[in-house]
């Protein structure tokens, strides 16, 4: 017997399977006489498509079929829909959405836009075809600069929508944030670009699908984060009912938000296969990754900070230029409004806070949520200005930060950005995590490194997020008389290890052995309903989507345990695997109740055989808010501008933790997703011709194993939410909020009295090198 | 990638009739540059003639002063051994930094050198060691082997098969990665021989090269502070997505100066 409790690190059920290859991904699917289907990319940013002409590779060898964006548009297919939570700009008009066909036929907006679909026997054939397809394009000029796109006289992208402009939205009192700034002894101002980034996930796009003529009916496989969702979008798209789909996600080999979103070319896959009446297999290569995956961040901001010369923090107000890319993502103007605006201010307190966006269309991929979708941004704008204004007043930043975090006694407490923020105590979060970062010894490792010519440096960032996604969840749990259990969720893992969290719940709850528990996610035929992937959801929504239905079968137990031991059902109590009579010795595992539920004689009347059975829905009331605090202590080299992050300490308040080596994870992937943006990764088009210059790994620097940091880590746990049973908080998606703060601060300490008082992410050892130079100069 | 023939020759010559006969033939040592292009379709020859069946083209061996080093060993093998580390350690370690595992252990010398890519980093060795490139027919001295970019003073269809490394009394090898490829965005290697002293940097131009004037420094006094007034002048150099023209010119000293810093 495998015995489990909350708490317990449980080894991950998934990694033998991962890791000896056994993983079931896209490309390791094959159905039987599948054709393979290749995009046709725009090789320009902007151009017109005066015309397309086929023949040749529709003559090809092996080649299936051709559908060109002239194609698809003769079909009327609807355009792919935006999904975005703010709908309407700040004087109550909507906000702009051009269509966005799957394939492009009158015109491309972006470098990587598909304008042809072809299916041949064989991918190479499909892409033998593809050099043969001759689409005539004419050149358009391009923006690539999401200031710059919105400027008079930049380049349009859409008819019908003025000055690329998607959206103009506000959030918070501005005139009260005005009052407290000018009863502020002083404004610290900053203008900072949160750097465009990609998910580019180990395993790309792709999808796999089969049509029955006879049901009129599709399987689909695809490497999505969301197949509820996307399943519903696309038949939206191709105008069928979503039932006819069966949506799958295998072993999905990693998201971060890039497989969040609907895509045009599952459509596409199921188009094919219809038509064709065989099943068609696409999968991107890594350069079709780069192009075409949603991009995320990408904000240029002016943060102002209304501070009195003691410290104390009066208004905080952030003017934000966002980008959508060629057309509005599925999240779209989310993002960089309600996404960057509700947890603005972190873990201080402020009298009045105000947000302002504006986010507009260029010629690039659409961008859409990018592990934190907005939090990171906010997190990074409040800990650099937090930061500069330290340096401004003359004071220390751990004891700015100490002094305006807010206390634990003003919680709960509703933001000024209206955020619900019940629960917490961030001054014991950050004093612990300071605790850890060895303060004593610093002086000595500084004079050390200065001693090689280094310079040391660190920093303290405390964060405040929240999580997000879809806000229902449901699981299902089947037995078989022998005691053995299924359990089906909704929500789904990209890696992360729900496969044995969420088995862990279940087992732990009901005191069944983890072995004997099989696990399914991410299949609409599994569950009638599913959020997931997004939002550091995970736990939140699937984990207590599993107690939930856990609960529902214990109280179908107790009265089954009622009607053995011929008592009322509310004389049975439930505890540590077994149902009990109060004051006798009658009692009886949950084995023992599964079995009996398969048997109609030891059942009381109105429970048929299989009726422990339970699916149920757990439906989120208001989302929880994770905290936590991040420090990092740096070492530059001056000579070149190389950093390395010598220490890393988090102390996260993820609420309840219940597997503290899969949270671990979590905040180890996060913090080096974090450590990415803030020193190597930056998505770059070049601004004369809109190509994507970064679009290979070659070019793209995406950390690896050695640039991570040593990193220490510890939890709070003092303060489970009450907003959900389980009282978790999500965990997600923490380290990205943290991360980049801690580690560009740490590098301006290191920097400290050379006169470099800001660089732009990321931080490359030549950004650095010229800081110093230009300071010094 | 695009349909070829491949070809595997059991020996120099036949690989050399193989290419001869091929309408757009490529050989192919490791594999490690030209696969990833034959995949990105970049690179379309009809006839991929591989190397790695011919006999005694890899293996190392330290004799009359020289490390002697197989086209087709893997940067793995020579950063593993144990001669190579005795004689010169600087190559050893050069070795160890190319690429990735992966890349260390399919990728040869020969290929690398015979590329020459301008960030590679064997280039440096070759060039800053004097060494010389043995091919079927002759011998090629290092200086007048890498030509420009991308190009040698190999003829069609000549191949590779050793380079000899003279052993220095000291050499050093710095390299400043890039951080997405690991190759050089700057690289440089300095040895020392007699009074002899070679600079060659590679990452920089379009193409490894001598640096005269701190070579001419450093013979007249090997030491770190004597190449620090050298200037190195941006205008030749490389300037891309990685890297200024500029800052590499700035690189080009610190890791020359750390370079001999490390054998002064």
């Amino acid at each position: 017997m495998n015995k489990v409790s909350f708490g317990d690190t449980v080894r991950r059920a998934e990694d033998h399977r991962f890791l000896t290859g056994k993983g079931n991904y896209i490309d390791d699917i094959t159905m039987p006489g599948q054709a393979h289907g290749v995009v046709v990319r725009s090789p320009y940013a902007h151009a017109r498509i005066n015309g397309f002409d086929a023949d040749a590779a529709r003559r090809a060898p092996g080649v299936l079929l051709v559908v060109t964006g002239a194609d698809w548009a003769a079909q009327g297919f609807g355009p792919i829909p935006t999904k975005s939570a703010v709908k309407e700009n700040r004087d109550g008009t909507p906000i702009a959405v051009p269509d966005r066909p799957c394939l492009a036929h009158d015109r491309v907006r972006y470098v990587g836009e598909g304008v042809a679909f072809i299916v041949a026997e064989t991918r190479d054939q499909a892409r033998d075809a593809a050099e043969l397809l001759d689409v005539d394009y004419a050149p358009m000029d391009a923006v690539t600069h999401p200031v710059k796109a919105l400027e008079p006289g930049a380049p349009q992208l859409h008819d019908g929508i003025a000055d690329n402009l998607c959206v103009d939205w506000e959030l918070g009192d501005a005139e009260a944030t005005e009052a407290a700034m000018r009863a502020a002894d002083r404004i610290v101002r900053l203008e900072l670009h949160n750097n465009r980034v990609t998910g580019a996930p180990i395993e790309p796009r792709g999808a796999i699908a089969s049509y029955d003529a006879g049901t009129d009916s599709y399987l689909m496989y695809q490497a999505t984060q969301n197949i509820h969702a996307n399943r519903n979008t696309t038949a939206e798209i191709l105008g069928i009912e979503a039932d006819k789909i069966r949506h799958v996600g295998p072993d999905v080999g990693g998201g971060f938000g890039a497989k969040n979103s609907v895509y045009p070319e599952p459509a596409l896959v199921l188009h094919a296969a219809k038509t064709l009446n065989r099943p068609v297999k696409w999968v991107n290569d890594r350069a079709e990754s780069f192009l075409s995956d949603t991009h995320g961040r990408s904000q240029y901001s002016t943060v102002e900070l209304g501070v009195d010369d003691d410290g104390t923090f009066r208004a905080l107000r952030t003017t934000t230029v966002g980008e959508l890319g060629a057309y509005c993502g599925t999240v779209g103007a989310f993002t960089p409004t309600g996404g960057s605006a509700r947890t603005q201010g972190g873990p201080y307190g402020f009298e009045a806070m105000y947000y302002s966006a504006r986010a507009g269309f260029t010629n690039t991929a659409p961008l859409d949520p990018y592990r934190g979708a907005g939090r990171p941004e906010g997190s990074f704008q409040i800990e650099r200005i937090v930061e500069k204004a330290a340096r401004e007043l003359g004071i220390d930043p751990v004891e700015l930060r100490r002094k305006n975090l807010i206390p634990k006694e003003r919680l709960p407490l509703k933001t000024a950005m209206g955020l619900d923020v019940d629960c917490g105590d961030f001054p014991t979060v950050f004093e612990q995590a300071l605790a850890m970062t060895d303060r004593v010894g610093f002086q000595a490792r500084k004079a050390a490194s200065e001693a090689a010519g280094k310079r040391l440096g660190f920093a303290i960032a405390p964060y405040l997020e929240c999580t997000g996604g879809m806000p229902k969840e449901h699981a299902v749990v089947t037995f078989t008389a022998d005691g053995s259990a299924h359990l089906a969720v909704g929500s789904q893992s990209t890696g992360m290890g729900h496969e044995t969290a969420l088995p862990q719940i279940l087992a732990a709850t009901l005191g069944l052995d983890m072995a004997r528990i099989g696990f399914t996610q991410a299949d609409t035929d599994a569950t009638p309903l599913g959020g997931g992937h997004g939002g550091s959801r995970g736990m939140e929504m699937g984990g207590n989507a599993v107690l939930q239905t856990a609960g529902e079968i214990i109280e179908k137990g107790r009265a089954i345990a009622a009607h053995l031991f011929e008592t009322d059902v509310d004389k049975i109590d439930f505890e540590d695997g077994s149902f009990f009579e109060k004051d006798t010795n009658h009692i009886a595992s949950m084995t023992e109740i599964i079995a009996a539920s398969f048997d109609p004689e030891r059942l009381p009347d109105g429970m048929e055989p299989g009726s422990l059975n339970t699916g149920s829905t757990f439906e989120r009331g208001i989302i929880s808010i994770p905290n936590g605090c991040h420090a990092a202590e740096v070492e530059v080299d001056p000579d070149t501008g190389a950093i390395a992050v010598t220490g890393f300490w988090v102390v996260d308040d993820f609420g309840t933790i219940i597997n503290p080596m899969l949270a671990d994870g979590q905040v180890m992937g996060g913090v080096g997703q974090g450590l990415g943006q803030a020193l190597m990764e930056n998505a770059v088009y070049d601004e004369a011709s809109g190509q994507l210059v970064t679009g290979s790994l070659i070019d793209y620097a995406l950390p690896r194993a050695d640039d991570m940091p040593p990193m220490t880590l510890e939890y709070y746990e003092g303060a489970p939410t009450k907003k959900n049973p389980l009282g978790v908080k999500g965990a997600g998606e923490a380290g990205c909020c943290g991360a980049p703060p801690a580690i560009v601060n740490a590098v301006l300490d290191a920097l400290d009295g050379l006169g470099v008082t800001h660089i732009e992410m990321p931080l490359t050892p030549e950004a650095v090198w010229r800081a110093i130079d230009a300071a010094g100069s | 990638m695009h349909d070829f023939n491949f070809i595997q020759p059991k020996s120099a010559a036949a690989a050399a009739d193989a290419l001869a006969g091929a309408e757009d033939g490529q050989y192919m040592a490791g594999g490690q540059t030209l696969i990833p292009v034959l995949k990105q379709r970049l690179a379309m020859p009809t006839d991929v003639v591989d190397l790695s069946a011919i006999p005694g083209l890899a293996g190392i061996e330290v004799s009359g002063g020289a490390v002697r080093v197989g086209a087709m060993t893997t940067h793995a093998a020579v950063a593993a051994s144990g001669a190579v580390r005795d004689a010169v350690p600087a190559l050893a370690h050069l070795a160890g930094l190319i690429g990735d595992p992966h890349v260390r252990n399919r990728g040869t010398l020969g290929g690398s050198i015979a590329n020459n890519d301008p960030a590679a980093d064997y280039p440096a060795a070759v060039l800053g060691l004097g060494a010389t490139v043995v091919t079927e027919s002759r011998e090629i001295a290092a200086d007048d082997f890498f030509t420009d970019l991308f190009e040698t003073a190999l003829d069609d269809g000549e191949l590779v098969t050793r380079v000899d490394f003279p052993v220095p009394d000291a050499a050093a090898y710095v390299k400043f990665p890039n951080p997405a490829s690991r190759y050089a965005i700057v690289g440089v290697f300095v040895s020392r021989a007699g009074g002899a002293v070679r600079v060659a940097v590679t990452g920089a131009g379009p193409c490894v090269f001598r640096q005269a004037e701190m070579e001419a420094a450093l013979s007249a006094e090997f030491s770190a502070e004597a190449i620090a007034g050298v200037a190195i002048a941006a205008d030749d150099l490389n300037n891309d997505l990685h890297a200024s023209a500029e800052y590499r010119a700035h690189l080009v000293g610190v890791m020359a100066r750390r370079a001999v810093a490390e054998i002064a």
